[in-house]
């Protein structure tokens, strides 16, 4: 199993590790909602350096990557970020992503690690003659995030100054520990944040200075699981549960990202496009449990006796004190506020289908 | 920690203790360790039956849900109502304060002959 330049930080924080997408990550390192909730009210800081980091540089850069994606990345400016899904042929998701445009024709990719191999081989194949080169620097950079509502505080108290930090959904390039870093306002709590690129070599370092300088405001580091329950209560899709290449973003409720009149051709356009204008029979639901209980990935999901669909993620909400969940149903009629049933253990639990806010989100911005 | 003498342990994680004629099924230590924070406990319902080996119950972590297991046979006298709604006590408490179901054994000894002494437990999960 892969391990991250911060594996020995981890151990020594007492994390309990666990196997995620070929990498020994840790999962917690005190308890999933004590992290979940220290996020939420302080800030957090998590190890993701098992994501991939893929420039494409070069003259066409942006047509080619126009040809990836449903969403329109000429209307990107620099130092801006762009959530996007590269689609295949039948419109499902190879994998969802941000674009960062750094410069002209200089964009960096940030992609999942359980999807950086199918990724990187989608790309080379699609390159076909446009003047673009393809350069994976996963193996050199690491990435930390810093995540809550301190997280402004402790990045200025490491030397970033608040007037300099990036706006929301942006990235720049600063000097930190004497290193050219690259640093974005995103991430994936629905809390405000950073993520922070930086070199293998340096991100120890680094990981030691946030906790340090953010003691005072309450920073806890915090693993996989909380991140999970973290972003489902933010109502964001984990590739593997959401999403997948049989899924279209129109299915996954990403219609939002997409720009649906985008000139240039993309893989799957006919298919999204179609699906756009008339609707899917399949689509994403949110939902809360009103029966005590808890739903979990690939529990079936009835109506009227009738299986119609299945769950891809559920967890208890520790913010909301509910558990709730996402699921695909293939039925048109059910809406907001209708009630289905989650079959857990060979019984029926009542869950009520809602708007996607479980929670007050606090990343949003220009 | 000092932890009740006659306590038996499963490799599936459960412990039993007798007191009286009846006895105390719970989780062990090590299983609440593993678990994390305990969001959620189904118990059965008192007056039914349950052979050595089936499910008898559910227990929920943040991550998963998993079964939990009878080490002996018999008949559920009562259960640790309190974890119903605190389920987090699991993870708060001793965990042989914290007993999930109170039985009535069918046939204690024979049932308990496979079952690893505490220490014995302790050695072959660590």
């Amino acid at each position: 199993m892969a391990k991250t330049f911060l594996y020995n930080n981890h151990i020594k924080l007492g994390a309990k590790m666990v196997d995620f997408a070929g990498w020994e990550m840790p999962v917690q390192y005190t308890s999933i909602i004590e992290e979940h909730n220290n996020v939420r009210n302080n800030a957090g800081l998590f190890d993701v350096s098992h994501m991939g980091e893929i420039f494409i540089t070069g003259k066409d850069s942006l047509n080619f990557l126009q040809t990836l994606v449903p969403q329109d990345v000429a209307k990107l400016i620099d130092k801006k970020a762009l959530y996007c899904q590269f689609t295949n042929e039948k419109g499902g998701i190879v994998d969802d992503l941000l674009i960062y445009k750094l410069k002209e024709n200089y964009y960096l990719l940030i992609v999942n690690a359980s999807r950086l191999e199918a990724d990187y081989s989608w790309l080379i194949k699609n390159k076909s003659n446009y003047d673009a080169t393809i350069d994976n620097k996963s193996d050199i950079y690491s990435m930390v995030a810093l995540q809550g509502p301190k997280a402004s505080d402790i990045l200025n108290e490491i030397g970033i100054k608040k007037e300099n930090q990036p706006k929301t959904f942006h990235i720049d390039e600063y000097k930190l520990l004497n290193e050219d870093v690259f640093i974005s306002r995103t991430g994936y709590t629905g809390e405000d944040g950073f993520e922070i690129i930086i070199r293998n070599e340096k991100v120890s370092e680094l990981w030691k200075l946030i906790l340090e300088k953010g003691k005072p405001y309450g920073i806890m580091p915090i693993g996989l699981g909380a991140r999970d329950t973290l972003r489902l209560e933010a109502a964001m899709s984990l590739y593997g549960n959401e999403l997948n290449e049989n899924t279209t973003p129109v299915e996954a409720g990403l219609t939002w990202t997409i720009d649906k009149d985008k000139k240039q051709d993309y893989i799957g356009k006919n298919i999204i496009k179609n699906q756009l204008q008339s609707g899917t029979d399949k689509k994403l639901i949110a939902f809360k449990m009103t029966d005590k209980a808890i739903a979990r990935h690939e529990y079936p999901i009835y109506s009227d006796n009738k299986e119609i669909g299945y769950v891809t993620s559920g967890c208890i909400a520790p913010t909301i004190g509910k558990n709730i969940g996402l699921g695909y149903i293939n039925n048109k009629n059910l809406k907001i506020n209708d009630t289905i049933q989650i079959m857990i253990r060979n019984k029926f639990y009542n869950a009520q289908i809602t708007d996607k806010n479980f929670i007050q989100k606090h990343n949003k911005g220009n | 920690m000092t932890v009740k003498d006659n306590i038996l342990c499963s490799k599936s994680h459960e412990y039993v203790y007798t007191e009286g004629e009846y006895c105390f099924i719970g989780l062990t230590d090590y299983a609440i360790e593993q678990l994390g924070d305990i969001v959620f406990v189904e118990l059965p319902e008192t007056g039914s039956a349950y052979r050595k080996g089936e499910i008898f119950g559910t227990i929920e972590s943040v991550k998963a849900a998993s079964e939990i297991y009878m080490p002996v046979s018999g008949e559920i006298i009562e259960i640790n109502e309190q974890l119903i709604e605190h389920p987090e006590l699991l993870n708060e408490k001793e965990f042989d304060e914290m007993w999930l179901i109170k039985i009535k054994a069918d046939a204690y000894e024979e049932d308990s002959a496979d079952l690893l002494n505490y220490d014995t437990y302790k050695e072959e999960v660590e």
